[in-house]
């Protein structure tokens, strides 16, 4: 019994943790309807700018935090104002995006001036110890949670009692109608980002010295697992974020204490689809506030797309169908056979995304499951690999529909955020069960793609049956976008109650277009295993997914021609930048804020 | 400090100036230099770099200065594909050295196999590594081998009823398998076994999980980052038994990141600073003196496979053709790890690293003095 006790209090103390970079991104959330991504990064450069205090000047906890603050809540003006205010026209895609970016050049900037090394941050505080059941918690936790509650309780009163607190939330609850009323919702935005960087600094700071340990990894779990905790409390609720977080470490806590440690996340994940299911508000939306707003319409941009005439097109694929006997060299021909995967992967999330307009952020699981399907049908059922391939894409279809079924009634970030969660969770599953996945040795000698017995293991080959595969699902995909079908998902996304009130079936809609985007993600999945030779359950992780949705935003969302433009830019972009080795990344990240910037709605334009 | 490739091509080519301007021999590295696993990529260049500037300082290769092409594939295997299929057609690349992880190795080992280039997987445990054609090679130490020997160390150290953890990953699962099958020989029961996940940094229900099992001692098969983690957690809960963790512990940044949570906790290790053997002094000196910090196994076995290399290069001709006849014959290449170092033809592995024994002693690696830890 008493180690129910202990698991409550360890639960406790990691949700506690959450809880400080959850409060930051639930008061962006508020404030500005925008999942913060560059979140993560702040609360890094806030564990390093700490760490620098503590070495270089023996700073005491004192000086430190307060200065890491200060520096944070700078760092957050200037984001808002360089990255994020010159976008407040476009749609609400595009600051989502820019996030993501920002995000990654400041990891990466961190990375080339920390080095990747992991290093210590030793808390200055009293070694002291509370024995609490069969633990101990000692002085760093009290002053975490003391953290936690106090700025909640500063933040409760800025927003309750002070002139521009009623601004925060008065600009939170309509933007257009604050700025009517005379108030400075630029100002507003820019106090919110200062705010709620100058938290996360202090949080990165202070999970650093708990851990004693800081890398410039640690942005990407950190804004996972703050996301999560801010949907399960209630997306943009401040005192529900840290309810939320309390409860994901409890429930992660648990999940160990039941099921052991290699089902961890698959608790909070699981937590969170509940919880999105059940109770899309969050647990402590109150029956008063205002559903959701319906985001689907405005997510995505509106343009004029651009015409790419049909002759073009046979053009295109013409000339990459003779790249290979213009004499590329094989660098060039995988490299282009990586973006006719990527691609294949793209015009199926352009399609769920785009012409749907349900942002997917998990889409790399439908690879995984493909790439399993295959593999797993050619080695232990002797199926041959021309049929393993599309066996693959139909497995993918079904399950991938069949995992997100349950989430259609979710809206906008609602369902992004489902997508997350279901992805990681394919990842743990295929993990977990070893019986059918092999787990973590992965699945090793996958036959390569063979067609009537002859082996297509030479570059060229590789290249031209892909480029095959993909140029067949697109025009399929375009063919299908022209019929009823496709104006009928364009009326769900532009909007889904005038498209009710016409009659549409929406989850049955859904499901069509989440099947067909589906089987193009499992064929791409399923040939790559075959090129592989051996996968196991990293070899499609989430940053998949946020290059594919990348891809799928810069060539125009809903545009087929765009994703596949999108896939070969992307894919050949960090390989362009190959010789500037630490510095590509970083190269991409600043690539991809300046496309958000200057063409938000993608280089063909939405369709 | 990071070194651009600039400063590193400029340092390799200096001594080339300085005597005439050979032809220099290249390896391609493919490894993690950005994304997640970054750290690694950064400390093969460490060791690279530090043997690199012992062979070239001696005139090179027959007067040919070594160099290495590190393409940077965040070890994820469509980047390991592309830089596999740009390494096999440079006709100045005799050996590919890396990937870091078993996806983007083993992805890309098709491509080598029929290109007939080495694939040289110095990090690559996974036991079907070499497995994925004749020219796969690996000195990584083998989890076959290694976890034997942890497990003898476990059992000297009087753990009767150890509770495991592991990296539950590949590698992690390849080590926990060859460790739970050497222990009922030494009269030990595993009592817990526990997977944690790569990149998890929360330890406390998983040691609640493993402390309810009522266990003598922890064994711990994670790598240096999450062993100082874990190592902590359980002191800062209160947990008092005695922890032993595997080679890839042996790091100064264990002691670093551990603090107060690791001392006295023992590591096993294939190298040791104070180890007489002139090829560790040697080592271990210029290791310092480069990069003021401990070397640690990583960089060990980045330096050992391009002192491998050189002498590959020496014996048996800079030639592809050259490193797969020499890997097949070489013997008593001078080592770190091992003593000296030969493969076996039919696993293209090598067998005989030494094992020792080093506990954290005031904030410092010591040999193991023998003593077993106090019944806790």
């Amino acid at each position: 019994m008493s180690s129910w006790l202990d698991y409550t209090i360890n639960g406790l103390i990691i949700g506690n943790i959450y809880a400080l970079v959850a409060v930051g991104l639930a008061l962006i959330f508020g404030v500005s309807h925008l999942i913060n991504f560059a979140h993560g990064s702040v609360y890094a450069v806030g564990a390093y700018i700490g760490w620098a205090c503590f070495t270089y000047l023996h700073a005491p906890l004192a000086v430190t935090a307060p200065t890491v603050m200060i520096a944070c809540a700078g760092l957050g003006v200037l984001i808002e104002r360089v990255g994020l205010r010159p976008l407040a026209g476009s749609a609400r895609i595009a600051p989502l995006l820019a996030t993501i970016g920002i995000s990654l050049v400041l990891d990466q900037l961190l990375q080339i001036i920390f080095t990747p090394d992991p290093r210590a941050l030793t808390s200055p505080l009293p070694n002291w110890r509370i024995q609490i059941g069969g633990g101990t918690i000692g002085a760093l936790d009290l002053l975490i949670a003391a953290t936690g509650i106090v700025s909640a309780g500063v933040l409760y009163f800025f927003l309750r009692f002070t002139k521009l607190g009623w601004a925060v939330r008065a600009t939170a609850q309509d933007r257009d109608a604050a700025r009517q009323m005379g108030v400075d919702t630029d100002r507003v935005n820019m106090a919110v980002f200062a705010i709620a960087s100058a938290l996360g600094g202090l949080s990165g700071l202070l999970v650093g010295m708990y851990f004693n340990h800081i890398d410039p990894a640690m942005s990407f779990a950190a804004t996972l697992k703050g996301v999560v905790a801010q949907v399960v409390g209630g997306m943009g609720n401040v005192p529900g974020a840290i309810f939320g977080s309390l409860l994901l470490g409890l429930t992660e806590s648990y999940g160990v204490a039941i099921f052991g440690s290699s089902y961890r996340n698959l608790f909070s994940f699981a937590l969170l689809l509940l919880i999105l299911v059940l109770r899309p508000n969050g647990l402590f939306a109150s029956a008063r506030s205002t559903p959701p707003e319906p985001l689907t319409g405005s997510f995505v941009m509106p343009s004029r797309p651009v015409r790419v005439p049909r002759i073009a097109v046979i053009a295109a694929i013409a000339v990459a169908a003779i790249v290979p006997l213009a004499g590329a060299a094989p660098y060039v021909l995988q490299v282009l056979t990586n973006a006719w995967l990527f691609a294949m992967l793209a015009i199926s999330l352009t399609l769920v995304a785009g012409t749907l307009g349900q942002i997917s952020l998990g889409h790399a699981s439908l690879l995984l499951i493909g790439a399993y399907a295959s593999a797993l049908l050619a080695l232990d059922l002797h199926w041959p690999v021309w049929a393993s391939v599309p066996a693959a894409g139909l497995v993918t279809a079904l399950l991938g529909t069949a995992l997100i079924a349950p989430a259609f009634r979710l809206r906008s970030h609602y369902l992004s955020i489902a997508t997350l969660g279901i992805g990681e969770m394919v990842g743990l599953v295929i993990l977990n069960w070893e019986s059918l996945t092999r787990g973590p040795m992965g699945v090793t000698n996958i036959p390569p793609l063979q067609v009537g017995g002859v082996e297509l293991d030479n570059p060229r080959a590789a290249y031209w049956v892909t480029l095959g595969v993909l140029v067949l699902l697109a025009l399929l995909q375009t063919r299908l976008l022209r019929s009823h079908l496709g104006r009928t998902f364009r009326a769900i996304r532009d909007d889904d109650v005038a498209a009710r009130a016409h009659g549409i079936s929406l989850g049955r809609y859904k499901a069509i277009a989440f099947a067909v985007g589906g089987f193009s993600a499992g064929i791409s999945g399923g040939i790559a295993a075959h090129l592989y030779s051996y996968i196991n359950n990293e070899t499609f992780t989430s940053t998949v997914s946020i290059s594919a949705l990348t891809m799928v935003i810069l060539g125009g969302l809903g545009n087929v021609a765009g994703a596949v433009f999108g896939a070969v830019a992307l894919t050949a972009l960090p390989e362009m930048f190959r010789g500037t080795a630490e510095y590509r990344m970083l190269i991409y990240g600043l690539a991809l804020l300046l496309l958000v910037r200057f063409r938000p709605q993608g280089v063909f334009g939405t369709t | 400090m990071p070194l651009s490739r600039r400063t590193l091509l400029a340092a390799a080519a200096l001594p080339a100036f300085g005597a005439r301007a050979a032809e220099p021999i290249v390896a391609g590295v493919s490894g993690p230099l950005t994304g997640p696993n970054a750290q690694y990529g950064a400390q093969w260049k460490r060791g690279f770099d530090l043997a690199l500037e012992g062979i070239n300082g001696a005139g090179g290769v027959k007067g040919r200065p070594i160099e290495y092409d590190f393409q940077d594939s965040q070890s994820d295997p469509r980047q390991s594909v592309a830089v596999a299929q740009k390494l096999v057609s440079d006709p100045r690349i005799v050996i590919e050295l890396g990937d870091f992880a078993s996806p983007a190795s083993m992805a890309a080992s098709p491509i080598y196999q029929r290109a007939k280039l080495v694939q040289f997987g110095f990090t690559n445990s996974h036991p079907d590594f070499t497995k994925g054609g004749d020219h796969m090679w690996s000195n990584s130490t083998s989890q076959a081998e290694e976890q034997p020997n942890l497990a003898k160390y476990a059992a000297k150290l009087g753990f009767k009823r150890p509770a495991l953890l592991h990296l539950n990953t590949d590698w992690g699962r390849t080590a926990k398998d060859a460790f739970m099958a050497a222990a009922p020989g030494l009269g030990m029961q595993v009592v817990a076994v526990e997977g944690y996940l790569a990149a998890e940094q929360d330890f406390r229900p998983t040691l609640v999980r493993a402390r309810d099992s009522k266990p003598d001692g922890l064994v711990l098969l994670s790598y240096y980052a999450d062993g100082a983690l874990i190592s902590r957690q359980t002191r800062d809960t209160g947990l008092k038994l005695p922890i032993l963790a595997g080679t890839s512990n042996y790091s100064p940044k264990f002691i670093e990141l551990g603090g107060q949570g690791v001392e006295g906790d023992w590591v096993m290790s294939t190298f040791f600073p104070g180890d007489p053997r002139p090829e560790v002094v040697d080592f271990v000196a210029r290791y310092r003196k480069k990069y003021d910090q401990e070397p640690d196994s990583f960089s060990a076995g980045a330096y050992d496979t391009m002192v491998l290399f050189a002498m590959l290069c020496d014996k048996y001709g800079a030639t592809r053709e050259g490193m797969q006849a020499g890997l097949l014959d070489i013997k008593d290449v001078p080592s770190v790890i091992y003593g000296k170092v030969a493969f076996d033809p039919a696993t293209r592995r090598v067998q005989g690293a030494t094992y020792k024994l080093l506990q954290v002693r005031d904030q410092k690696f010591v040999v193991w003095d023998g003593t077993a830890p106090a019944a806790g």
